[in-house]
């Protein structure tokens, strides 16, 4: 037997390494953001802002291809999975650098208030964390591994645990306006770092799909008995 | 329901065996597609469902083949009749050239015996509907079937094949020497005639397995690799050499 669509798997070899390239980049991305926060490094949040532009170009490079081998090459069975899960990647990882430019932004919008140091080592966690999940998910994609992907919910879990205890703390800053000013903004910007843990585990869900042919929710909010 | 199940089916022509232990059903009133490389046996399998097979010198088939409860290979089963209810099309059209339209359309079913011709004329006309022809026709149906365009004569062949009324009709490869747009139109009445009929269809093109059916058989050295439903051939197919021929990771 001889191999017959040489050139249309290549593609979707390259199409791959694109998006994989993407994941790094934003992944990169979430960590100089929280870094910039934790260090307050006002041009380092201005290089992550910059910065986005390579994810985007990325993005829409990956997408303009997939649409592209949807059309003229109709796949189907394992390489259609892999074009869908792609497509799909690819639009949680330009979230992923979208979330690092709101980290930036809102840093870059408290500057000049005071900050709280209990708050910043859960959102320093909170990075650190998520950066972790985006390799993991990365990582569960290159190498077809089920179990890596499967394990990204237990590793959200702390990122959600850090979330939802952000209002306690920001709470406690309720005596002195400025600190409670800077503390909302970080509530919001918790936020941003929690929605990046969401993304990574859809990134995970993706692969189990590629892998498996099965698409399911690996945690579903409104049915959390299910998860 | 089943309408026909092929059971542990081999098939040779002379000393060369081309089937081995073929078993498929095909449920009724469904589109069954039959795929695989050149050669894989495809076309000799659809031509054991009528006995067409054997009517290649030195061809022969052992197994069942079960139109119902009857076994079409049983002593004593009339190949005429077989054929008569499981009725095939051809892949290139090949319409009686200088008869009408009409006569045409009703020349299998005026072997079977003789039809008045007010009758004939009306089961000609149901079968040119049937085969989505009559309203391009009805203004020529005195006209010689070669000159109709290679779509309308293939569609006039599926009409011929119906008149007679069968409960199967098996096609092979029924659009591969038609256009793209005579192609899709065949298609799209592969679908009308699902409502009445189990199509089984022979095609070398995986895109319209695709489209048109429902179950989708995989063979390879004349035997199945794998039967499932299309959707699942297509989307994540259970054997890994289904899974490569239909990426076209071998040919």
């Amino acid at each position: 037997m001889r191999e017959t669509r040489h050139a249309f798997h290549d593609e979707l070899d390259s199409i791959e390494l694109e998006v994989l390239a993407e994941g790094e980049l934003a992944e990169r991305a979430i960590g100089r953001s929280v870094a910039a926060l934790v260090t307050r490094d006002a041009d380092l949040a201005r290089e992550v802002i910059a910065e986005d532009d390579a994810v985007d170009e990325r993005y829409l490079s990956v997408e303009r291809r997939i649409l592209e081998v949807l059309a003229l090459q109709t796949p189907v069975a394992g390489d259609l999975r892999r074009l869908s899960a792609i497509l799909h990647i690819n639009l949680h990882l330009e979230r992923i650098g979208d979330q690092a430019v709101n980290v930036a932004k809102i840093f870059l919008s408290v500057q000049d208030l005071p900050p709280g140091g209990t708050i910043l080592s859960h959102l320093n966690e909170m990075g650190d964390v998520v950066r972790a999940m985006i390799r993991t998910a990365l990582a569960s994609l290159r190498d077809r591994d089920l179990e890596l992907a499967l394990s990204l919910p237990a590793m959200d879990d702390p990122v959600d645990r850090l979330n939802l205890g952000m209002y306690r703390e920001v709470a406690k800053l309720a005596a002195d306006p400025e600190m409670l000013d800077w503390g909302l903004r970080m509530n919001v910007l918790a936020r941003q770092l929690e929605r990046v843990g969401d993304n990574a585990v859809d990134i995970g869900e993706q692969v189990a799909f590629l892998l498996t042919g099965e698409f399911r929710e690996f945690t579903d909010a409104s049915h959390p008995e299910l998860g | 329901m089943t309408s026909l199940e092929v059971k542990k089916l081999d098939a040779w022509f002379g000393k060369t065996q081309v089937l081995k232990s073929i078993s498929v059903a095909a449920e009724t009133r469904s589109v069954t597609a039959i795929i695989g490389p050149s050669g894989c046996g495809k076309s000799t399998l659809l031509r054991c469902m009528n006995r067409m097979h054997e009517e290649v010198r030195g061809a022969r088939a052992e197994g069942e083949v079960l139109f119902g409860d009857r076994d079409i290979y049983a002593p004593g089963a009339d190949p005429v009749v077989v054929r008569r209810q499981i009725g095939m099309v051809f892949q290139r059209p090949n319409p009686f050239p200088t008869m009408s339209v009409i006569d045409n359309a009703v020349a299998g079913l005026r072997l079977t015996g003789r039809i008045p011709k007010a009758e004939l004329h009306q089961r000609a006309e149901t079968a040119l509907r049937a085969a989505g022809l009559w309203d391009e026709v009805k203004d020529r149906l005195q006209e010689p079937g070669g000159r109709l365009s290679g779509g309308q004569q293939q569609r006039l062949c599926i009409a011929r094949a119906l008149a007679v009324e069968p409960e199967i009709l098996l096609m092979d490869e029924p659009a591969s020497a038609l256009d793209p747009v005579s192609t899709l139109r065949i298609e799209e009445l592969i679908a009308e005639l699902k409502g009445n009929y189990t199509v089984i269809i022979v095609t070398h093109n995986m895109q319209q397995a695709a489209r048109v059916s429902d179950s989708t058989l995989f063979m390879l050295y004349g035997e199945v690799v794998e039967f499932a439903t299309t959707q699942k051939v297509f989307t994540n197919p259970e054997d890994r050499r289904t899974e490569d021929y239909v990426t076209g990771r071998f040919g």
